[in-house]
């Protein structure tokens, strides 16, 4: 019992570690798109929850909002809004698993390696107190990260603004029907 | 943080802004736009070059600003003139080249200015999330350049390829990120170093990372085994972007894979150089030998860049000064000689998209000699014959690996340039030696001043560099001095 | 001022003319053929300067120039002649004149571009000869490469691309491992010294330094890579396949640059480099470069014996008579290296001549088979003559160029190896069977084919073409000491 309550927050994560990997190999094995999107939600949740372990309070909400709230507002729109039923359950999507299964394999193994010989990995200026100090002052997570991200980490923070300006680029690129096509059939037509 | 530390980063908010300005300004210009616009474009470069030599120059010693995110130094100032080169003529040649096969030109020139902003960053970030962001954004502006010509079904094939691939590799190398960071606790560049030298390590979390770092980045240079997407982005891809994606990003790649490995990492050279070893082996053996059979053109010289990142890996493994300047001025060479000669593949797009086979280069000497010589050109050095730069390039990371005592890889080096020649050869054969018939069926070349400009300029820089080395070399030497290499 | 800059002026200057006469618009076919003969003679006449400039006492490198060129590698533009060089240099700058002369009616198409190539060719290889600086040489021969390729390529026989590819492939894969062997050397000299530098004298005392040993030591592996490059270029014995391709589909004037210059940078190579670098190396090799001259020497002999084209008749004789230069070069002593010299300017002149020759007789009648000629001598006096006179020079008869260079050659060799002295004695004989039965079945015998009745015989031009060399025939066979004198003290010096 003594151990159970020393390590809870560890036994805790492996629970819930456990949970967001079945939660995931859900995602890509369910059949139903409506079920897939569930469980990601599902996942997103119990990411959110690892989060609050780790005293990450304001990635746990940002998570939440952003994944949990937003893009899986959108994904499940997008499920009911194209036909599901039109959708045929693709076999050919599993043969290129194959080869991904394998280096997936490589890489958890890797990581499993790394845990069990070395135990924990060294904390460097991010460890769970880190993430409230600002200025040597306890305030919060959400001060701390807005801190760190506008001071020490606000180049890699503006570039990525315009990563996701790109992105967004590329979806109209993609998603709009090209003008200067319709101008050459206009002409082609007149 | 002081604003003093942003003026050394005016050039990249210039470029954020430019690409800003071309994305609004495109809406609604017509096909009569496309010229301004791309005049716009290359003004913008041209501008952001100016500010890179007035600010972005180092006074002294090399500095870090903006909270150790990014390094004022002669190394990023290099890549960062690179790369502005390169990004001045793929506009140059995309612009006749859209305005043929109709496509818009606002989107695309926005785009290619943001991925040189990306290649920005990755040029002088000396901190591992600047790195990876730099990269992002660039990798991102490429995919959608690679899709560009959504009509067609070798674009949109190309561009998914890229895509999943290349967010798989930025994967791989996120989480060697992660697992360095997890045993060293730090991201910035120098404490890594520092660490390193203080307490030399081999513990298994960070020699993974390490590795998969390097996995990350050989699959950024399309080094073999990591290089499946390349040969189908490149075919597909617009030529132009082809163009662009062949040796910026490389360029911008190589100058992260220096910073991070012969840099931050170089305590541990021992630990990761046979890893690099063996995929510039790889790299050279199997990438020459694939373009053996090639009968595309373009398809061909993916492979043949498949095969130079491999000769450039070369100076990472010897892992000295010398094999980094040897890189650096690799990159220079190989810039201008594939820009030029995928110019020409575009000045020769007659028949369609990416159509261009071997026999359509067939009598090129009769119908345009200048265009033929400058192939030969560009041919030459790209197989690395004097006197061409080509050559000079080659020569200096051979040096280099021997220099470090990796002769074996040099002899594969030689030994595969060498077969090189015959793939390039095959189209001086079609452009020279057949007759009659066969050299009429040649395809025509379009007319484009300013396509033809960058193959002008492409030859002649070729040239300078081949027969009088002495300053580039100088200039490359002066990239060494750089944060955190040595 | 003009004296101290000769040797640039002659290596570079046609380069430069290259690059003006790529600036005259192409219609001008006279003007490019009489601007290109111009320019070449020039040179030839600038070359026949350095000659009298040059003194013969001393064994050094004269008119020594030296300029930076990459100066973080310590490679440096420099040039020098000695004697040894300068007989070659002068067989270049007279042949290349005799070629533009000798293609005169026989090249009509692309001829601006054939004269850039011959002229880019010309600096090539006059660089190749000079260079003092082992960067500045690699890059010279390299460069020779190319225009040589678009000569057999462009202007060549019906498979002419297969041999221009054959050709490029063969030597570029045997120079690569020759680059990477230059930079080893060029890294051990900065490890010892921590300065780069390319420069030949210094790498005299270099290249020794490197560790010898067994067949895999550095300094072994350093001399085969070297050699590998210049033995596919002479060619020796078991390299040689590329050689009858490049002969038979070449134009002619390809075939007399490709046999009268080309294939003595083989030779030279050898000697300059293989030879003075490591001399240990040498030693041990000596016994397998004999054993593949004689191979080459009889090999060669008997399968010209049996060659049904004239052409490849003379490129697989060639193979006999490079290997009498190797196998002089191999003895090492002064006379058989001084007679191996010789030889290798005998076999430009005799050798270039018979091309020429031949090339004469295939304008006019458009086969290259011996039996589709046959008792033309009484039709073509003039060239058969001339012909008679090159084929005797070439087999050695006394009183002509070839006896001195394989007298000498055999003497000094005797000496040392006996046995292969035989072996080449048998090649003589073989060798001039070979060449009188073919010059009997074309010139003699009974006049079986009526369309050779009509042949015209050679006019002023090509008489004026092939005099040149008929000339320098004649003057080595009686006066040799002419130039066996110049190259004397270089040769011992090189030797000791």
């Amino acid at each position: 019992m003594d151990f159970l309550v020393s390590h809870f927050a560890e036994i805790l994560f492996y629970i819930l570690a456990a949970l967001a990997v079945l939660g995931s190999v859900g995602v890509i094995t369910l059949k139903n798109p409506v079920n897939a999107a569930l469980s990601l939600l599902g996942t997103f949740f119990i990411v959110a929850v690892l989060f609050v372990l780790q005293h990450a309070e304001f990635l746990a909400a940002v998570q939440v909002m952003v994944y949990a709230g937003g893009i899986m507002v959108l994904f499940l729109f997008v499920i009911m809004l194209v036909s599901v039923k039109g959708l045929k359950t693709q076999a050919a999507f599993l043969s290129p698993l194959v080869p991904v299964a394998i280096i997936g394999a490589i890489l958890v193994g890797a990581l499993i390696t790394s845990a069990v010989l070395l135990g924990v990995f060294a904390t460097g200026d991010g460890g769970p107190e880190a993430l409230q100090m600002v200025d040597g002052a306890v305030l919060g997570n959400t001060e701390a990260v807005g801190m760190v991200l506008y001071t020490k980490y606000l180049v890699p923070f503006e570039v990525v603004s315009v990563v996701l300006l790109v992105a967004m680029i590329g979806a109209i690129v993609f998603g709009r029907k090209d003008r200067f096509i319709e101008e050459q059939e206009g002409e082609v037509g007149s | 943080m002081p604003l003093e530390q942003f003026v050394p980063f005016i050039p990249e908010i210039f470029l954020a802004i430019a690409s800003f300005v071309l994305l609004v300004g495109g809406i609604g210009l017509g096909r009569r736009g496309m010229r301004p616009l791309a005049l716009g474009a290359v003004g913008s470069l041209v501008v952001t070059g100016i500010l890179v030599w007035l600010f972005g120059r180092p006074a002294g010693e090399p500095e870090v600003i903006l909270g150790g995110m990014l390094a004022i130094d002669t190394f990023a100032v290099f890549f960062k003139l690179l790369v502005l080169a390169s990004a001045i003529l793929t506009i140059m040649l995309a612009t006749g080249f859209l305005e043929r096969f109709r496509y818009g030109g606002g989107e695309f020139f926005a785009l290619i200015l943001t991925a040189t902003l990306g290649m920005f960053v990755m040029a002088s970030g000396v901190n591992l999330v600047s790195l990876y962001v730099g990269l992002e954004l660039m990798a991102l502006s490429s995919y959608v350049l690679v899709g560009y010509c959504k009509l067609e079904v070798k674009s949109n094939e190309g561009a998914v390829k890229y895509f999943v691939l290349g967010a798989m590799s930025s994967g791989i190398l996120l989480y060697g990120i992660s697992l360095v960071y997890g045993s060293l606790g730090t991201l910035d560049l120098m404490e890594i170093k520092t660490a390193l030298v203080a307490a030399p390590q081999d513990n298994l979390v960070l020699m993974l990372g390490i590795v998969l770092m390097a996995f990350g980045m050989l699959f950024k240079v399309a080094a073999v085994p990591f290089h499946v997407w390349s040969p189908d982005a490149y075919e597909g891809a617009p030529t132009p972007v082809t163009a662009f994606i062949s040796v910026a990003p490389k360029a911008a790649a190589f100058a992260m894979f220096l910073r991070i490995f012969a840099g931050a990492f170089s305590p541990e050279i021992d630990h990761w150089r046979s890893v690099i070893w063996l995929a510039a082996a790889m790299t050279m053996i199997f990438g020459n030998i694939a373009a053996l059979s090639q009968d595309n053109v373009k398809r061909m010289l993916a492979y043949s860049s498949i095969a130079h990142a491999g000769y450039a890996l070369m100076g990472v493994v010897a892992g000295t000064a010398y094999g980094t300047w040897s890189v650096l001025m690799y990159m220079l060479v190989y810039t201008f000689m594939n820009i030029g000669a995928f110019g020409l593949v575009v000045l020769l797009e007659t028949r369609g998209y990416a159509g261009e086979t071997v026999k359509d280069w067939a009598g090129l000497s009769k119908k345009a000699p200048a265009a033929a010589a400058g192939m030969l050109i560009l041919l030459l050095a790209l197989a690395g014959i004097p006197p061409t730069g080509g050559f000079m390039s080659k020569l200096y990371v051979f040096a280099a690996a021997i220099n470090a005592g990796y002769i074996w890889l040099a002899v594969i080096g030689v030994l595969m340039s060498a077969v090189s020649l015959y793939y390039y050869f095959r189209i001086v054969v079609q452009m020279y030696l057949v007759e009659g018939e066969e050299a009429e069926s040649g395809a025509e070349l379009v007319r484009d001043r300013w396509a033809e400009g960058v193959v002008l300029v492409s030859v002649l820089v070729v040239m300078a560099i081949g027969v009088y080395p002495a300053p580039f070399v100088g200039w490359a030497q002066g990239g060494l001095n750089a944060l955190g290499l040595m | 001022m003009f004296e101290s800059h000769l040797l640039s002026l002659i290596t570079l200057a046609p380069a430069v003319a290259a690059i003006g006469l790529g600036l005259i618009p192409g219609r001008y076919e006279r003007l490019v053929r009489w601007l290109a003969f111009g320019i070449s003679l020039g040179i030839f006449f600038t070359s026949l300067l350095m000659w009298m400039v040059f003194d013969p006492s001393m064994g050094g490198m004269q008119m020594v120039e030296k300029a930076d060129w990459i100066p973080q590698f310590g490679i440096e533009f420099h040039l020098g002649v000695d004697g040894i060089s300068l007989l070659l240099v002068l067989l270049t700058t007279l042949l290349v004149p005799v070629v533009i002369a000798a293609s005169w009616t026989s090249v009509r198409d692309k001829v601006k571009a054939f004269h850039i190539c011959l002229l880019l060719l010309t600096t090539g290889m006059v660089g190749a000869f000079l260079a003092l600086d082992v960067f500045l040489f690699y890059v010279f021969w390299e460069f020779i490469l190319i225009p040589m390729y678009f000569i057999i390529g462009v202007w060549g026989g019906a498979r002419r691309i297969y041999a221009a590819v054959k050709f490029f492939i063969f030597t570029m894969a045997g120079s690569v491992l020759m680059l990477v062997a230059i930079l080893y050397t060029a890294r051990v000299h900065f490890e010892t010294t921590g300065i780069w530098s390319f420069d030949y004298f210094v790498w005299l005392e270099t290249a020794s330094q490197i560790p010898m040993g067994g067949v895999w030591s550095p300094q072994m592996l350093v001399f085969i890579a070297f050699a590998l490059a210049f033995a596919i270029k002479v060619p020796m014995f078991p390299f040689h396949t590329w050689l009858p391709d490049a002969h038979v589909e070449a134009p002619t004037g390809g075939s007399i640059i490709l046999a009268g210059v080309l294939l003595k940078l083989g030779t030279y190579g050898f000697l300059r480099f293989n030879r003075a670098l490591f001399p240990e190396a040498w030693e041990k090799a000596v016994p397998v470069i004999m054993v593949l001259a004689v191979i080459g020497i009889v090999y060669g002999a008997f399968v010209a014996l049996v060659q049904p084209d004239i052409k490849k008749l003379v490129a697989y004789s060639s193979v006999s008579h490079l290997g009498f230069v190797m196998l002089g070069l191999a003895a090492g002593t002064i006379s058989s290296t001084q007679g191996a010299i010789l030889q290798m300017v005998n076999h430009g002149l005799a050798t270039g001549a018979l091309f020429l020759l031949i090339g004469i007789l295939y304008e006019r009648r458009g086969t290259l088979l011996i039996a589709d000629y046959g008792g033309i001598a009484t039709v073509v006096p003039v060239l058969t003559g001339f012909f008679l006179l090159v084929t005797l020079a070439s087999i050695g008869l006394p009183g002509l160029n070839g006896f001195v260079g394989e007298f000498l050659i055999l003497a000094g060799s005797w000496p040392v190896a006996p046995a292969a002295v035989v072996g080449a004695g048998l090649g003589v004989v073989l060798g001039a069977v070979t060449m009188l039965w073919m010059v009997q079945r074309v010139f003699w015998n009974p006049l079986s084919h009526e369309e050779n009745r009509g042949l015209r015989d050679m006019n002023f031009r090509e008489v004026a073409t092939v005099l040149p060399l008929v000339l320098f025939i004649v003057w080595i066979g009686v006066f040799p000491m002419t130039f066996l004198a110049p190259m004397e003290a270089a040769v011992r010096l090189l030797l000791e």
